[in-house]
């Protein structure tokens, strides 16, 4: 029913990107995610902590393309919904929002480590 | 005229993103349609590589970047004063239609929103492949009938020339024959001959001296 943790095809684009005898794109690229991503996790709930939409703004902004670039879809709808709200200056019910994050993002997880180990 | 012609193969492309998995996959999207890459992971990295020796062509900047943003960066690039101008397609997200407008109006070219389509962004970058190219065709046109122009130019001046030999006195102070000297500022070529007057003054009587001459050998082997 859900749809799932990452795009298919985007995954497929990304495999496809490797020029002949260079490292792999796809592997290349879900490193990066992972290593960059949690920390700017952190930095997105210490904003809202903080109280802080701009930054808040900023770093679900960030967010959004590292998720869209590797077709995690929702995820990506989850950072945009924060994005909108940290934009606004309205964070009154972002808290629900932050949680999702952290829930989606150990499923992206889970999902790329089994494309890596592939 | 096609040592103008710069393949794309061989154009450069910078990626300015500070949102490293975003800058990854434009970059692998690039390189496989064979263009060179560079990175920028900020504003000021991107203007310093854009302001620098032998620039790329191309630059694909990130709206929002720490440092300078998108808009300051193409602000600048803009100030410069260069024949063939950097071609700026900016990133920017797919909800921002502001931004888009914003940055055109900076003067950016075109824009590419993110998560990049790969075929449509590599469509778009082959558009600024081909506006950078006529540039640098009409940008050599223009140098070289400017060259034409400065040629034309020297020769319409007065030019000092030698009353007894006829040799031209050049810009660097230097005497040539007056053959070379046209040949230098205009690619005219000499062929040498002669004119029915110098024919009778210096030819003929040559001719004539050079037949008395063998007349007279003739009449020493008879003897």
């Amino acid at each position: 029913m859900s749809e799932p943790v990452l795009d298919a095809a985007m995954i497929d684009n990304l495999r496809q990107l490797t020029p002949p005898g260079e490292p792999d794109v796809l592997a290349e690229v879900l490193e990066l995610f992972l290593q960059d991503v949690p920390r700017r996790i952190e930095k997105l709930r210490a904003a809202w902590a903080a109280g802080d939409a701009a930054e808040l703004h900023k770093t679900a902004h960030s967010l959004k393309g590292s998720a869209g670039n590797i077709g995690a879809q929702t995820l990506f709808g989850v950072c945009r919904q924060l994005d909108d709200k940290g934009r606004a200056g309205d964070l009154t019910d972002a808290k629900p929002l932050v949680d999702a994050l952290v829930t989606e993002y150990a499923r992206v997880e889970v999902a790329i480590g089994l494309i890596l180990r592939g | 005229m096609s040592r103008m012609v710069i393949s794309t193969q061989s154009l450069q492309v910078l990626v300015a993103d500070d949102e490293p998995v975003s800058r990854t996959v434009v970059g692998a999207m690039l390189k496989k349609a064979g263009y060179i890459v560079h990175f920028a992971n900020d504003g000021d990295q991107a203007w310093s590589q854009l302001d620098g020796e032998n620039p790329p062509a191309i630059a694909l900047l990130d709206w929002e970047m720490p440092g300078l943003a998108g808009p300051e960066v193409v602000s600048r690039i803009r100030g410069r004063k260069v024949p063939t101008p950097t071609y700026v397609i900016l990133l920017t997200s797919r909800d921002s239609s502001a931004d888009i407008v914003a940055g055109l109006k900076a003067g950016a070219d075109d824009y590419v929103t993110k998560p990049a389509d790969q075929d449509e962004l590599i469509a778009r970058v082959n558009v600024g492949a081909r506006v950078v190219q006529l540039q640098s065709a009409l940008a050599e046109r223009v140098r070289s009938l400017e060259e034409a122009l400065a040629n034309v130019k020297a020769l319409q001046t007065l030019l000092p020339m030698c009353a007894y030999c006829k040799a031209i006195r050049n810009d660097q102070n230097y005497w040539q024959k007056v053959e070379t000297y046209f040949h230098d500022h205009s690619g005219v070529s000499f062929s040498h001959s002669y004119c029915p007057n110098c024919y009778e003054r210096f030819v003929k009587p040559q001719l004539d001296a050079l037949d008395d001459a063998s007349q007279a050998a003739q009449k020493q082997k008879r003897k």
